[in-house]
């Protein structure tokens, strides 16, 4: 559905968002983890036809979109990074002006992706005092008003509280088969339920592109749990990778990824928080 | 569905946005007590028009004329500044990113945006002429003849309106213009355009050319009333008439044969600025918005802001040096720096004040000391809550409580950096030339702080500011009254005191909006 061959993206002052990057995806959900500055959202705006490779190219369904956007454009869901709202409007104003943006003429669609977003009671009030998370909900349903068949979403949780997050996951989960949803974050648990595919993504350059399953196993045999006293952990702090540590009256129980450490720690049930973490720091060893 | 449905659906979401807005609602409120005061009842003595110290009567066609010309001037100069947010909103909330990955084309989103900007003008134009016409009926002379009325607005505001817009839009469209520094080019822009064709009919109309970019209406309005009136003192607005003389009947401007033509190409020249706007627009890339654009270094301004940074940093190293940070002095003083830190054009601005103020003669400096210092002022009190650092600030006690001093002082202690040579040459002029220098400054300081405050936006400041110079500048002294910082040795003790006081109000309504805004938060 969609292929990626061999995009950058170099800015002005000559550092590269993106870097010699080729992927292929079908339909499902793709999450993009990487940390902040790792190219998600340059990736993604590239994609979304919002700004153009340098050097590349994105083809959509076998179609160029950096020489055919509309072609992608007819058939996009885009959410972005931070998305405001026009405060004066009303949910049903605002999901309207998107609707024409995008060509859909029926109302009822408004109403429909209103209510599939749980926004249909406060749909005539102005959006302008919405919480983040209504928002967010109505950011997603612009996005989808026009039934797209690939669906960007870019740090869509941020700044969301962990209801209102379980909320997006569920909305962005039910979009429907036969569709490619790409949802970027730097926050494993919001994809790591979801995602039918992950890539990672650090400084410009694409890690892995692998299902969740298989990025369990790449790091099968580096997660080690210990117990470690205060004064040890402060030691090991800098030296570990650590995924988790919680203080407990025994000491303080570490999770950390990469070879065995000298101290004695258990092998561990690798999780994808742990396998992100092994990805960004020994997947070049 | 196609191209007018989404023009139609960006025209019908601006002008939700624009109209939704409290500010709207108490323009349109002050439109009513505008015409109110332009439109003096006779008996108090002032007059709409007065023409050679006779007073026109109030028929349909003066009032039509002389609030049209009005509210023309508020559309041209003010009217730019109100609506050239448009595009910058899209960019602000990312709704511009989501509009750009729709099928919809570049021309579509900056026509929509055109007429967005052409219909507020035009409902607040249309607001203006009902009052305007209410006025007329209670103080009109005369028969009321609303057709003629119209046709005044008609003749007038139509180029002013196309101007504007398409001007807002160009402006927006371009990055290095989308900015503070465009509202200034902007200004300047506007007084050219209306000094090029007030010149030109000054002189009979001697460049015929000229009229075809009378998009302000004035070449043509002095024209009209040359041939009728035969005499160039006519005074439009609230002004004095001499009750001995006998009062004129003016019926009002109409179209002549040698006018449709230029007329009709100032209304139609504006829209070149929509394809020229096209080929800059950056469909919310990111990498051409100005967001990036600022911090990259390619247009000009950028260029001369990274050559001055290592200047400006050492500068502000050795000024930050002296301060104990702990006192409100020393927060002023890191504030004042700060301006240089953030924009070493200033300092740039500061050097050059300076070296002109020890070599130009002080009558022709001021002014320009002054339109450099209120372009530097502007950002001062705006841009905590811009950047969004003013809760961070408010959890500073000192900060919190006295935010309104610290901006005063700050503005205050840049202005005396800037005029410092100016001060100390006008010390031998007298004790009153310097306190009416000072009291200027202070004035200056005062309203930068108070509208900054109020508004969060640099541009209304700017705005106010250079209209209000632009009538001191033109004024050339004649009138103590517009003497506010003795630029021409005319201010008299009522003008200082007066600016003080003027002064004064200003703070206290900043002190009582901050203290507001803070409760409620």
């Amino acid at each position: 559905m969609l292929t990626i061959e061999n995009v950058s993206k170099r800015f002005r002052s000559g550092n590269f968002g993106v870097r010699d990057l080729s992927l292929e995806v079908k339909s499902g959900v793709i999450g993009l983890l990487g940390p902040n500055g790792a190219g998600k959202t340059t990736l993604m705006q590239m994609i979304a036809t919002i700004t153009r490779p340098t050097s590349g190219r994105i083809l959509f369904r076998g179609v160029d979109v950096v020489k055919w956007p509309n072609e992608l454009r007819k058939r996009l869901g885009y959410l972005p990074q931070d998305f405001g709202v026009y405060d004066n409007l009303t949910a049903r104003e605002f999901l309207c002006y998107f609707a024409a943006l995008k060509g859909v003429r029926s109302k009822t669609r408004v109403s429909e992706m209103l209510e599939s977003v749980n926004l249909h009671g406060v749909a005539d009030r102005a959006v302008g005092g919405f919480s983040g998370g209504m928002k967010q909900r109505l950011g997603i349903a612009q996005a989808l008003i026009n039934d797209p068949d690939l669906v960007i979403v870019d740090e869509p949780t941020a700044g969301l509280d962990p209801e209102e997050r379980v909320r997006f996951r569920n909305v962005l989960s039910e979009i429907g088969f036969g569709k490619l949803v790409i949802l970027s974050t730097h926050i494993v648990s919001d994809v790591e339920s979801i995602a039918t595919e992950i890539a990672v993504m650090k400084e410009g350059r694409l890690l892995s592109l692998t299902t969740p399953e298989e990025m369990l196993r790449t790091c099968a045999g580096n997660v080690w749990e210990a117990v470690v006293t205060s004064e040890q952990f402060e030691q090991l702090r800098t030296s570990l990778k650590i995924s988790g540590a919680v203080r407990k009256p025994d000491g303080v129980h570490l999770r950390f990824v990469g070879p065995a450490a000298a101290l004695a720690a258990r092998p561990a049930e690798p999780e994808l928080e742990d396998a992100f973490l092994y990805l960004m720091n020994f997947a070049a060893a | 569905m196609g191209s007018f449905a989404r023009i139609g659906a960006i025209v019908g979401a601006d002008f939700r946005i624009r109209f939704r807005r409290v500010s709207t609602v108490v323009i349109f409120l002050l439109l009513g007590a505008m015409a109110y005061a332009w439109i003096p009842a006779p008996a108090s003595g002032r007059a709409l028009i007065q023409i050679n110290g006779h007073r026109a009567l109030n028929t349909s066609g003066a009032v039509g004329l002389g609030t049209a010309s009005i509210g023309m001037i508020f559309v041209g100069l003010f009217g730019f500044y109100v609506i050239s947010n448009a595009i910058r909103r899209d960019i602000a909330t990312r709704c511009g990113s989501v509009a750009a990955s729709t099928p919809m084309r570049s021309f579509e989103y900056l026509l929509g945006k055109f007429i967005g900007n052409l219909a507020f003008l035009v409902t607040f134009l249309a607001g203006f002429m009902l009052s305007s016409m209410a006025m007329l009926l209670v103080r009109g002379e005369g028969a009321f003849q609303p057709l003629v009325f119209i046709e005044q607005y008609l003749l007038l505001t139509p180029a002013a309106i196309v101007f504007v817009s398409a001007a807002a839009v160009l402006f927006e469209s371009i990055p290095w213009l989308a900015g503070k520094f465009g509202d200034v080019v902007y200004f300047f822009l506007w007084a050219a355009v209306t000094g090029l064709v007030v010149g030109n009919e000054a002189s009979h109309g001697r460049t015929s050319w000229a009229r075809c970019f009378d998009f302000t209406g004035f070449g043509f309005m002095i024209e009209q009333m040359q041939q009728m009136l035969h005499t160039d003192s006519v005074a439009i607005g609230s002004s004095p008439f001499d009750p001995t003389k006998a009062p004129i009947f003016f019926p009002g401007l109409t179209m002549t044969r040698g006018w449709i033509l230029p007329r009709l190409a100032s209304v139609c020249f504006p829209l070149l600025f929509l394809p020229l706007a096209l080929l800059f627009f950056h469909r919310f890339d990111p990498v051409r918005t100005r967001r990036t654009a600022e911090k990259s270094s390619r247009n000009w301004i950028g260029q001369v802001q990274s050559l001055g940074k290592p200047l400006s940093r050492r500068m502000v190293s050795l000024l930050g040096k002296r301060t104990d940070f702990d006192s409100l002095g020393s927060a002023i003083w890191s504030d004042a720096i700060l301006t240089f830190t953030l924009s070493p054009l200033s300092l740039l601005a500061w050097l050059v004040v300076t070296i002109a103020a020890l070599i130009a003669p002080l009558r022709d400096l001021l002014p320009i000391v002054f339109a450099v210092l209120a372009i530097v002022l502007a950002d001062v009190a705006t841009r905590d809550a811009r950047s969004g650092t003013m809760n961070s600030l408010c959890a500073i006690s000192r900060l919190r409580e006295n935010y309104v001093w610290w901006k005063l002082g700050s503005i205050c202690l840049l202005s005396l950096l800037f005029c410092a040579v100016t001060i100390l040459r006008t010390i031998p002029a007298g004790g009153f030339a310097l306190l009416g220098l000072l009291g200027g400054i202070f004035f200056v300081a005062a309203i930068a702080t108070a509208l900054g405050i109020a508004t969060s936006n640099s541009k209304t400041f700017i705005v106010v500011f250079l209209s209000f110079w632009y009538l001191v500048v033109n004024d050339r002294g004649a009138h103590a009254l517009w003497d506010f910082a003795g630029f021409y040795g005319r201010a008299q003790v009522s003008t200082v005191t007066g600016y003080l006081l003027l002064s004064v109000v200003a703070i206290c309504f900043a002190q009582i909006f901050y203290r507001t805004r803070l409760s409620r938060n």
